[in-house]
């Protein structure tokens, strides 16, 4: 590698180190919210440092790579490898995905096969990794391009003779598996596909032909994780999907796992992974061999034999997402919903703490992934934990600076309705189902607190990104700043689920859309069919003034200050935002430096607690 | 027996009268009396003295129990009205001298007629004079137009004097297609043509148009069983372009027109029925005018319809067109809700000649992608009657599941045939993928409802082979796919000539007796470098090519009327000639007699095509662009 290229990835690894909140914990408020800052600061420093070398050393080169020679083309490889290391804990997935497209370029104008195999494949993996957060957006737009590459790449299956490198036939088989990795919808339509792509990788794994051709290869390894992809299709029959050669062939596939996790597990003295075990129970349960309570007496169990500090692949698993498939499985039945509260109430504040004391270490990326997909299960009790709590608490965890900014932004947006309250009521005619200014003035305490947590929920959508931000050591690229749009998608989604977060889903999918449509996204909120779109206007200028001032967000490389942010509102009234909500805007100065000092405060005492 | 009742009252009068009795389609002549038998005593009864049409307008008033009208009857030297009545069981006829009513009444009839005539005439002949005239203006406006840095106002004039000789323009050739219509000379022509050229030029006509206005056009197409007929295209087109524009004319902005086209089969055994419906949400027509709305010069007098410009012809025309054709047309409307007009025309069928696009494409399978499954199922139905297989896509994730599982299964796709838009995607990156990973080799081709040439440069770039036009037609979709089947890259569908080409290496021969026509069209075609001589007349033309080296003229364009000789004459002439040339000289007749008879006389004469005066410089490009672009350049 290139000295650059070390430099850079030692960057990386200093701002997860920076990020890292758990253990680093100062004794107060105000010390956290210094620390935060030098840290950002000094995160702004590194993305400076950074963005540098990318832009005098690697762009040059990727913007002509076919005069790259040898050495910098190895260089690259081993650069993009790093950078690609860890599956969904990757340094840097989108520069990685970025050199490999280029080296594919490169591979192809100069005839390297071996390399082109490789590259497709790797850049279908980098793809996989990318689709995996836009998925959490319900946004597919990855999908067909990852099938094209590892579909390239498999390809050469046809000229196996041709080559010779073991590692490419490798990368070919790969591929072939990997395709299914595109299909990952819990619906029928995606169950077959997928199905039928580890069919047909399954069965050349399986021929002694190809076998007997590279006797080198892990083929058993192949095969036992092909079944493991192939038993993930699980999802489908949870969604209530009951195709009988789904239930077969998974039912076939979880066997197969759990009997080569026994063997692997026996021989090497350790406990076989709690998600395969899981797998085949609920595959017994779906096929009806077995009835719900015994499922969940064995999730129970399985839980209560979980370590709640392993934060391994299977520490994550068993901690977060088995009370996320609990809460699944007891949904599907009254009596257990009821029977279970307890439990579930139980699980859900273990990993509440599970996730708070996370470290910032190579299973920040695995650990967002589990506790999205725990969160897509998750069943609120009137009484119990609200889902817009635990949401809350997931943020500071996870992302505390974000937190202080939902916090302004939520301030900012009650005061706003204070004084529309005061001056131009009439605006807030819709808002909450108010149909006149009398129901308007009679429910104005509801309508403060509306105002509030559309402010603090309206960003909600940032958590599907979580991993890509906290470890971000540079600039954003383009194709970054497309996916994180899709951030609003998130956002609707994870409020849209429960009671206690469903008002807030427009503001969530309408902060970013322009008042006069002539701008912003996304094209699914329509302003006149928003209800409460007066309070949207509002939340939409609260979240571009937190936005543009924070200056503890690297990817806001020059910071505004609270007047600069509200002149560029002023200027943009009309057009970006509503006039009506420009008008609100006085007296934010109260509300600022002493919001952020109490946000740090209240970040810090959920952490802490 | 039955006379004596009847001589007892009509015996008595002097005015002629009969008793007649219907049989069979003729009649018995049951009584006559005195006064009767006295009109033509050289026959029997004054029915058989009777002229044949006289006769039988007498029977069918007859058949029907009483006449409504006058029915006049020529015996002898004097002309009688016949009366048909009813008297006790028996049927009346009365016969009343009236040569002297009649006289008058015929003279003024006759008076009419030839003034009609007259009229028609005038019209005709004025018309034909305007248009003459009317090509210089316009040519020269168009060459007014093209010169660099006009003063503004200038400009702004030209261009109203544009917009104003367009119209009057169109207007006398309105006038001159009714005169031709009221007075029987209106031919159909049938010849060979294709449904798929035949919609497209309607559509490169009227989508524009409904753009211009503001409108939302929508075609929806029916089954369409047959796609070569036997159809005067032009007189087709004229049609339904009519119907269209008047669409468009009486709909306001924002309003919406809707086309429906469909060949559907016909009863009798090689003929096709072109259904075609015309929908707008336009002004409409109260009932009353509706009852006159085939009438000649008739408009609705609405204070919407006196601020649109128009003649009050075209209806009258579509109409006459229409029913020569053997079709029928029908309307429905109401005031403020738009109007439907239904065309039905049956046409015989032409051979279509498939049979090498079977061999050449059956049995070969192709990929579509397409997200509407309505249109998909058509493209596919037509696959099929191809005899091609065909897998859908409606995504793209789909399409490339298929193509991967195609590539890997060893049994890859014929071609790629993709919709332009497709949702979720941008497609020009996700094509250039594509190519990317199926290779150079793998064919990729766009159905597009667009004026491709718009984007063609993006799309080849992103990997496209060629362009299918829609709407689709089986022979299009077969000439697409046929174009992947030769060697090397199939290339664009159909080519779009260039706007001015480079033709500086040919000679072209204007034969034009008008001296301001000629310079017009100097000027015009020298833009594009060809060399140009010209000539006077038909015999000056003839002399010209004999005393030529043989191959010096690359074309010849010639008007059609001129003193000494016409371009009729002159072009047999000079195919009549022993040289070898002579043959094969593309001729272009250029005359501003562009009717359909015009155009049949030019090519039996031995012409090889038309352009209609004043010249519209994209056809005369596209003319000689056809002639001698081959091998231009």
């Amino acid at each position: 590698m290139r000295e650059y290229q070390r430099a850079y990835l030692a960057h990386l690894a200093e701002i997860v180190e920076l990020n890292d909140l758990y253990g680093h914990m100062p004794e107060s408020g105000a010390a956290f919210l210094s620390w935060r800052r030098e840290n950002s600061l000094r995160i702004r420093e590194i993305v400076g440092e950074n963005n540098a070398m990318l832009r005098e050393k690697l762009f040059p080169v990727l913007d002509d790579i076919a005069s790259a020679d040898q050495e910098e083309i190895a260089a690259l490889e081993e650069f993009a490898l790093q950078l690609g290391a860890g599956g969904a804990n990757q340094p840097d997935l989108t520069l990685n995905y970025t050199i490999c497209c280029a080296l594919i370029t490169y591979a192809r104008k100069w005839g390297r096969r071996d390399m082109l195999i490789r590259q497709l494949y790797r850049a279908g993996l980098a793809l996989f990794y990318m689709q995996e957060i836009l998925d959490r957006c319900g946004q597919a737009r990855y999908r067909w391009k990852m099938g094209l590459l590892f579909g390239e790449a498999a390809s050469f299956i046809k000229r196996y003779d041709d080559i010779k490198d073991v590692e490419t036939r490798g990368y070919i088989h790969r591929s072939m598996g990997n395709l299914s990795l595109a299909y990952s919808g819990a619906n029928r339509e995606d169950a077959v596909k997928k199905l039928d792509a580890v069919r047909r990788s399954l069965q050349i794994l399986n021929d002694p032909v190809y076998q007997k051709k590279t006797p080198e290869l892990p083929w058993e390894l192949y095969i036992y994780v092909s079944h493991q992809e192939r038993s993930s299709a699980l999802n489908v029959l949870r969604a209530g999907i009951q195709d009988p050669v789904v239930l077969r062939e998974v039912m076939e596939s979880a066997q197969f796992v759990r009997e080569y996790q026994e063997r692997d597990c026996a021989k090497r003295g350790v406990k076989p992974m709690v998600r395969w075990s899981l797998a085949y129970e609920a595959a017994q349960y779906h096929c009806g061999v077995q009835p719900l309570g015994r499922l969940l007496r064995w999730l129970e169990e399985a839980y209560t034999g979980r370590d709640p500090r392993d934060y391994s692949e299977n520490g994550i698993y068993a901690n977060i997402s088995l009370p996320g498939l609990y809460s699944d499985y007891i949904s599907r039945d009254e009596e257990f919903k009821v029977k279970k509260k307890d439990i579930v109430l139980h699980m859900y504040r273990q990993v509440a703490r599970y996730v708070r004391e996370a470290p910032e270490d190579q299973a920040r990326g695995l650990l967002t992934k589990y506790l999205l997909l725990f969160l897509e299960s998750y069943v609120e009790y009137p009484d119990g934990i609200l889902e817009k709590d635990f949401l809350l608490q997931i943020v500071v965890s996870r992302q505390p600076d974000a937190y202080v900014r939902f916090y302004l932004a939520a301030r900012i947006t009650r005061l706003m309705a204070a004084r529309a309250l005061k001056e131009c009521p009439q605006t807030l005619v819709g808002v909450l189902g108010c149909e006149s200014v009398r129901q308007v003035r009679e429910r104005q305490e509801e309508i403060l607190q509306f105002a509030y947590d559309s402010g603090l929920f309206h960003d909600i959508g940032v958590l599907a990104f979580n991993d890509m931000l906290v470890k971000l050591g540079r600039s954003w690229l383009e194709e970054e700043r497309e996916m994180y749009g899709c951030h609003v998608y998130a956002g609707e989604f994870y409020l849209g689920r429960s009671p206690s977060t469903r008002p807030y889903v427009k503001a969530a999918l309408g902060h970013h859309a322009w008042y006069d449509g002539s701008g912003g996204y996304p094209a699914e909120y329509r302003r006149e069919e928003d209800p409460g779109r007066a309070v949207t206007d509002m939340v939409s200028i609260a979240a571009f003034i937190t936005q543009a001032t924070d200056d503890t967000d690297p990817k806001n490389p020059r910071p505004l200050s609270l007047e600069q942010a509200v002149e560029m509102v002023r200027a943009q009234s009309g057009a970006r935002f509503s006039p009506d909500a420009v008008g609100l805007l006085e007296g934010l100065e109260d509300v600022w430096e002493a919001g952020r000092a109490a946000a740090y405060e209240k970040a810090y005492r959920i952490l802490k607690s | 027996m039955v006379q004596k009742p009847l001589e007892a009252v009509w015996g008595l009068t002097d005015q002629p009268v009969l008793a007649l009795e219907p049989r069979d389609g003729s009649c018995r002549v049951l009584y006559q009396n005195a006064a009767a038998s006295a009109l033509c005593p050289e026959y029997e009864n004054p029915l058989e003295a009777m002229l044949d049409p006289e006769r039988q307008a007498l029977l069918d008033a007859l058949g029907s129990g009483e006449n409504t009208g006058p029915l006049f009857c020529h015996l002898a030297k004097s002309v009688y009205a016949a009366r048909i009545i009813g008297w006790n069981g028996y049927r009346m006829c009365l016969l009343q001298e009236a040569s002297a009513y009649y006289n008058a009444t015929q003279s003024a009839l006759n008076e009419a007629i030839m003034a009609s005539q007259a009229k028609t005439s005038f019209l005709s002949e004025i018309s034909h004079d305007i248009r003459t005239p009317m090509g210089a203006i316009m040519g020269l406006t168009q060459i007014a137009l093209s010169q660099p840095e006009l003063p503004p106002r200038v400009k702004e004039c030209l261009g109203k004097i544009q917009v104003a000789s367009n119209h009057m323009m169109s207007l006398l050739n309105e006038v001159l297609d009714m005169s031709r219509i009221e007075s029987g000379r209106v031919v159909i022509q049938p010849a060979p043509v294709s449904v798929a050229d035949l919609l497209h030029e309607i559509l490169i006509v009227a989508r524009p148009q409904a753009d211009a206005g503001e409108l939302t056009f929508r075609l929806e197409m029916g089954p369409v069983v047959w796609e070569r007929i036997l159809a005067d295209g032009v007189r087709v087109k004229q049609i339904y372009l009519n119907l269209l524009s008047n669409a468009v004319k009486y709909t306001p902005a924002g309003g919406e027109v809707d086309l429906y086209f469909s060949v559907q089969p016909d009863p009798r055994e090689g003929w096709v029925r072109m259904v075609v419906r015309v929908k707008d949400t336009g002004i409409g027509m109260g009932s009353e005018f509706m009852s006159r709305l085939f009438t000649p010069f008739e408009r609705e007098e609405k204070s919407t319809v006196s601020r649109i410009q128009g003649t009050g012809l075209g209806l009258t025309i579509t109409k006459n067109l229409v029913e020569v054709m053997g079709g029928s047309i029908a309307v429905e409307s109401r005031s403020g809700e738009g109007s439907c007009f239904t065309v039905e025309i049956p046409f015989e069928t032409a051979p279509q000649d498939d049979a090498g696009a079977l061999e050449a494409l059956g049995g070969q399978r192709v990929l579509l992608l397409d997200s509407d499954p309505k249109e998909s199922g058509l493209i596919r139905e037509m696959l099929s009657s191809l005899r091609m297989e065909s897998d859908w896509a409606r995504d793209a994730d789909n399409a490339v599941l298929l193509l991967n599982d195609a590539d890997l299964s060893g049994d890859p796709y014929f071609a790629f045939l993709t919709a332009e838009r497709v949702p979720g995607v941008e497609m020009m990156l996700f094509l250039s993928e594509i190519r990317q990973r199926m290779g150079e080799d793998f064919p990729i081709l766009l159905l597009s409802e667009n004026d491709w040439s718009q984007t063609e440069y993006m799309f080849t770039q992103a990997g496209v082979d060629g362009f299918i036009p829609l709407p689709l037609f089986r022979s299009r979709l077969a000439a697409g796919l046929r174009a992947c089947t030769g060697p090397g890259l199939p290339g664009a569908a159909w080519e779009e000539p260039a706007m001015t080409p480079d033709l500086s290496a040919k000679r072209l021969l204007l034969v034009e007796d008008n001296e301001l026509n000629r310079e017009i069209a100097l000027e015009l075609l020298g833009g594009c470098g060809v060399r140009i001589e010209t000539a006077e007349n038909g015999r000056e033309a003839v002399r010209k090519f004999q005393q030529s080296a043989p191959g010096y003229y690359d074309l010849i364009f010639m008007d059609i009327q001129m003193p000494l000789m016409n371009g009729l004459e002159a072009t047999r002439a000079i195919r009549a000639l022993g040289r070898a040339d002579a043959k094969s000289v593309p001729i272009v007749a250029m005359t501003a007699n562009a009717f359909v008879e015009d155009v049949q006389n030019s090519l039996q004469a031995g012409m090889n095509a038309h352009i209609a005066k004043p010249l519209d410089m994209q056809k005369v490009f596209e003319t000689m662009e056809r002639f001698l672009g081959r091998d231009a350049g």
